[in-house]
């Protein structure tokens, strides 16, 4: 373990918060823009030229806005709940990969922080503790609307967990690895999407259910409970509820686009790994527009018709791909 | 003294405080917050024995899975938010003296059970084989009847809850 | 051929209580007037003998000069046709009437209004509660010696006032210092509001709650008076188990500005604009209502021309309306603004017809007494024809398209908040709610005014009155305004848009007369009684919204919250015109 790999980790650590608090705000800015361009008006235009300064005027009006702790409110809990959701949402991607091997300043780089072959485990586990944050502001707030927000949280992701799991098992089962690195690698001849479509649709909406998303955005269902368990939040703490689920976003898309979309893979890679980044990129945003697009045009299900999709729907579906691709891997080998 | 030990102590210290603190706090919220403390001190403890698969799957079902229910029933409880109610009832001895007979129990026998005093053997180089894992848990030879006594455990609780919780049409 | 054999039957309940119930023989009044202890007997022999199964309006009167008070109610049949009104009359000093809220459940609601503002107790109520005052309101604001009450609170914004510092009231500087009251014994000091108690006891009292078994915690949720889906400021409490609601009261009130009393002190023209303020988004339908009472008060017919011009503004009113209502039930069903931006560049296109027309978009002020204000300029008339034989239909499919066979949209309506036709005629609501049950009851046909007695247009109904049908029935209903647009537009004759000359002042002779037109939210009627003087004496407002709400709860009880807020988005409501 010697100094520069130290220095090397810390530096891709920063670039990958860098990237995803500014992708953050730029999500903001691209769903506001997409959905305005949905609903026949113009979208923010006045900060900057097309309204590219948005974000910061947002981030600098949440900043200087006034922070409430209601009265009765738990109050360590309430300050730690929005940190809880954030920080999972930020090191859910380390082990996303974002291209090959490069060579810059004499050195080759890795286009990943790591390379841990319980990869998707690791998602999964820094999923199911990003319930946490949600959960604990909705208690903490002493709030009805608040405790409902967060008990629907509760219950939807931890439904929708499961059917997210066996989602990831069809790729796993084909690559017979858990390391994304391995099987982005695998998707150099086809994508993952088209051998396991059925898998590809239930983590596609079990992830707008995990980030809870339209039409799954049932924790903080406006309609009936007002903004759900951040009711009560204010300012920066609100904000960092806003910045995790917009980073979840991102990140799901990018584990997505890993896992059933060839991730860093396009023409030309082999000849300019440095294209790998890119590529990403731009299959992230159009599965960010996906989603976007979802949430200008569908209402909201109704939250026992979510749960009654998730467990009998979603999950049986998940485990019925499961299955099948197991026996074909079987026939295929034998 | 090495890192790894350093890093075991305190990890080991929090955990028995957290431990000690789940069952002293007044806030039933902020007692399954220690017991996240202290299954999340276990993680760590599996993650220095160099098992990210078990420290991974202590997190997913654990901390993920089963705290969160039980943060799920304490939301549910009225008046989980006021801190006071009696931290004690009645039966209080009794239960001391249950759990004291068997804190001493554990360790009669574990100090005369020798796998206890045996050398661990060293992790294979690039962590656990998940393979062997997986196949030694299907294999007859291996632990193929202790893995289905437990799926069938598991059904039966499954039905069971079913059961519970189905309303039941009224008369 | 059954017109004739219920006005026998008629004749026949009149004659068993011929006792009881005399003509009103007053100068310009209609209608008979029932003894209190008649009271029950006749309106059950009304609606089970005579068919009169549908009591829309029920208001009150105070006449000061003859120490009375009268309750009026107007009973129509479903079958069409025009009112039988009926009143009871009572003394001043202890005003009690007996409810008829148990024959005719519509009068709950608006029983709890006249005893909120005229003070008249109903024997034999269910919830008789103030509605739309707080509960510790002093007096009764609708009462000619009404004076109003002043309160003098330690929380108002000038605290040096009291108790220490320069004592500066109100009533001093009111010029004739004899408006306001105080009540007997009233100390600001130790004034406290008396709070949701009575609310809540309303609330938790359910028939069946001590039944053994296991009991779940129940809680009360509050939706509003700030919420996001409550259209306004408007507040449903919720006693709910789990996400199931079990029982529910709306609270209304907090937009109440005491439109009638304002009214009665304005003179009859001077109303015209403030009925604008009702419904602020079908302000066109409100002028109509408010003009047809006033000219049936006064006898007069406006000119060809300008009934055309009425109804022709009367319909792009309501193709506004349902538009809104369409886009406000994406928006409480969870889509996020798409379709409620899709009406509203519709509603803009109108608007600007509106606009031309009357110089304001939505506050129109368009309607006088005996025709219009205005004529409609050529190159508007114009946009107009562009409207309603291209845009218009075409944007109508194209919403249709979009969202009546949307998977969530069935999935989430279907089934939900259904009002049964006894139930939907019993509550007395009207419009959309109402044909959306099955009720093909339409008052451009049951009892035509203006010109819709010559006009082609079908009665739109549903059969299943769960929220999709409402949906369908708006939906269809804008289709149909376009229709009765076109044969406006093709038929328009030429001619005077006004009888006379415009006055400021209109003479109206004294007497009573209800009009009502069928806005787009339902049966708009107004309640006028003239003494002769330049303002009205009596000014009631029934507002479709208002009768409406009372099949809030019966829809939303048994369903889950977010259910209770998609049925208040298919009642669709305006604050404006529930609180007045």
């Amino acid at each position: 373990m010697n100094a520069t790999l130290v220095i090397e980790w810390v530096v891709k650590s920063l670039v990958i918060i860098l990237v995803l608090t500014g992708g953050f705000a730029y999500t903001t800015l691209y769903e506001r823009k997409v959905l305005a361009r949905m609903q026949v008006r113009r979208g923010p235009n006045r900060a900057g030229p097309l309204g590219i300064l948005q974000p910061v005027a947002d981030g600098i009006k949440l900043i200087f806005k006034e922070e409430l702790t209601p009265h009765n409110a738990d109050k360590f809990i309430f300050t730690v709940a929005p940190v809880i959701t954030v920080v999972p949402a930020l090191v859910i991607t380390a082990v996303v990969p974002w291209g090959r091997e490069i060579s810059l300043f004499g050195r080759t780089f890795t286009l990943y922080l790591s390379n841990v072959n319980v990869a998707v485990l690791y998602i999964l586990s820094v999923t199911s503790i990003s319930v946490y944050g949600i959960t604990l502001a909705g208690w903490s707030s002493n709030n009805k609307y608040a405790t409902l927000g967060g008990v629907r949280a509760t219950a939807q992701m931890i439904s929708y967990e499961l059917a997210l799991g066996c989602a990831y098992i069809g790729p796993i089962l084909i690559v017979g690895s858990m390391s994304l690195v391995d099987i982005v690698e695998a998707q150099a001849g086809v994508w993952f999407i088209f051998l396991q479509p059925v898998a590809f649709l239930v983590y596609f909406l079990a992830s707008l259910a995990e980030v809870n998303r339209a039409p799954f955005d049932m924790p903080e269902a406006e309609q009936e409970l007002t903004a759900g368990y951040h009711t009560e939040y204010s300012g920066m703490k609100f904000a960092l509820f806003f910045m995790a689920e917009y980073i979840k976003m991102i990140a799901v898309a990018m584990i997505g686009v890993s896992l059933f979309l060839g991730g860093y893979l396009g023409p030309g890679i082999d000849r300019f790994p440095i294209l790998g980044p890119v590529y990403l990129f731009i299959k992230v945003a159009v599965w960010l527009f996906v989603i976007i697009w979802v949430r200008a045009t569908l209402p909201r299900i109704r939250y026992d018709r979510l749960m009654a999709l998730g467990w009998k729907v979603m999950f049986p579906l998940a485990l019925l791909s499961v299955m099948i691709t197991a026996l074909v891997l079987l026939f295929v080998e034998s | 003294m090495t890192i790894m030990q350093i890093i075991f102590l305190i990890t080991a210290s929090v955990t028995l405080f957290a431990a000690l603190m789940v069952v002293s706090t007044r806030k039933m919220m902020h007692a399954a917050m220690w017991l996240i403390l202290v299954l999340f001190g276990v993680t760590i403890t599996f993650a220095l024995l160099e098992t990210r698969f078990f420290a991974i799957v202590q997190l997913v079902i654990y901390i993920g899975a089963i705290a969160i229910l039980i943060i799920f029933a304490v939301m549910l409880t009225r008046r989980s938010m006021n801190a006071d109610v009696p931290q004690v009832n009645r039966n209080w001895w009794l239960v001391m003296v249950s759990s004291l007979a068997l804190f001493v129990g554990l360790v009669t026998v574990m100090s005369v059970w020798e796998g206890f005093f045996v050398t661990a053997r060293t992790a294979p180089p690039g962590g656990e084989n998940l393979v062997q894992l997986g196949t030694a848990l299907v294999d007859p030879n291996g632990f193929v009847l202790p893995f289905e006594v437990a799926s069938l455990v598991l059904l039966a609780a499954m039905v069971g809850a079913i059961y519970v919780a189905a309303e039941r049409k009224e008369k | 051929m059954t017109q004739q054999v219920l006005a026998k039957q008629v004749q026949e309940v009149f004659a068993r209580f011929s006792d009881g119930v005399v003509e009103d023989q007053r100068v310009g009044y209609q209608g008979y007037i029932v003894a209190p202890e008649h009271l029950l007997d006749f309106a059950r022999a009304l609606r089970d003998e005579c068919g009169y199964d549908y009591l829309t309006t029920v208001t009150g009167v105070d006449y000061l000069a003859d120490g009375k008070m009268e309750v009026v109610y107007h009973a129509f049949k479903t079958l069409g046709g025009p009112a039988l009104e009926f009143k009871v009359q009572t003394n001043r000093q202890n005003p009690i009437v007996p409810s008829l809220a148990l024959i005719y459940p519509s009068a709950e609601l608006q029983e709890r209004e006249i005893w909120d503002l005229f003070g008249i107790r109903f024997e034999g109520h269910p919830d008789l509660r103030r509605i739309l005052l707080w509960e510790g309101f002093y007096g009764h604001p609708l009462r000619k010696d009404w004076k109003e009450p002043y309160f003098e609170e330690v929380a108002k914004p000038f605290k040096s006032r009291f108790p220490d510092g320069k004592v500066y009231r109100a009533e001093d500087k009111h010029p004739l210092k004899d408006n306001i009251d105080f009540p007997e014994g009233f100390d600001p000091a130790k004034w406290e509001a008396e709070g949701d108690a009575a609310l809540y006891k309303a609330l938790t009292n359910i028939p069946g709650a001590d039944e053994p078994g296991i009991k779940t915690e129940q809680i009360i949720l509050n939706f509003g008076p700030q919420h996001p889906s409550t259209h306004g400021v408007f507040r449903m409490a919720v006693l709910l188990d789990g996400e199931t609601i079990v029982n529910l009261k709306h609270v209304l009130g907090y937009l109440h500005r005491n439109h009638e009393k304002i009214g009665e002190r304005n003179t009859y023209i001077q109303n015209m604009p403030f009925t604008d303020r009702l419904d602020y988004i079908t302000s066109m339908s409100n002028n109509f209502g408010y003009a047809v009472a006033v000219e049936k008060l006064m006898g007069i017919q406006p000119p060809e021309r300008a009934e055309y011009l009425r109804v022709m503004m009367a319909e792009f009113t309501r193709v506004i309306s349902h538009l809104m209502s369409i886009g406000f039930l994406l928006n409480d069903l969870g889509a996020f603004f798409t379709p409620m931006m899709y009406a509203l560049e519709e509603r803009e296109m109108i608007l600007d017809v509106f606009e031309a027309v009357s110089g304001s978009r939505m506050m129109c002020n368009y309607f006088r007494f005996g025709g219009v204000a205005h004529d409609v300029p050529d190159y508007i008339f114009d946009k107009i024809k562009g409207l309603v034989f291209e845009r218009l239909p075409r944007r109508v499919d194209e919403i249709d398209a979009y969202l009546t066979k949307n998977e969530i949209i069935r999935a989430r309506c279907e089934g939900v908040g259904v009002l049964t036709p006894e139930q939907a005629i019993a509550l007395g609501v009207s419009g959309p709610l109402l044909r959306g049950s099955g009720v093909p009851y339409d008052i451009r046909r049951a009892e035509p005014y203006s010109i819709y007695d010559r006009l082609d247009f079908d009665v739109v109904f549903t059969e299943h009155g769960d929220v999709y049908d409402r949906y369908l029935v708006r939906l269809e209903e804008i289709r149909q305004s376009i229709r009765i647009l076109q044969q406006v537009v093709k038929q328009m004759p030429e001619g005077p848009i006004q009888i006379g000359k415009s006055t400021y002042q209109v003479k109206v002779p004294p007497g009573e007369a209800y009009g009502r037109v069928e806005a787009p939210k339902g049966e708009l009627g107004f309640y006028l009684v003239s003494d002769g003087k330049p303002n009205p004496y009596r000014y009631h407002v029934r507002s479709p919204s208002f009768v409406n709400l009372g099949a809030l709860a019966p829809m939303s009880i048994g369903s889950k919250v977010a259910d209770a807020v998609v049925n208040l988005g298919s009642i669709d409501i305006v604050l404006g015109e529930v609180d007045r």
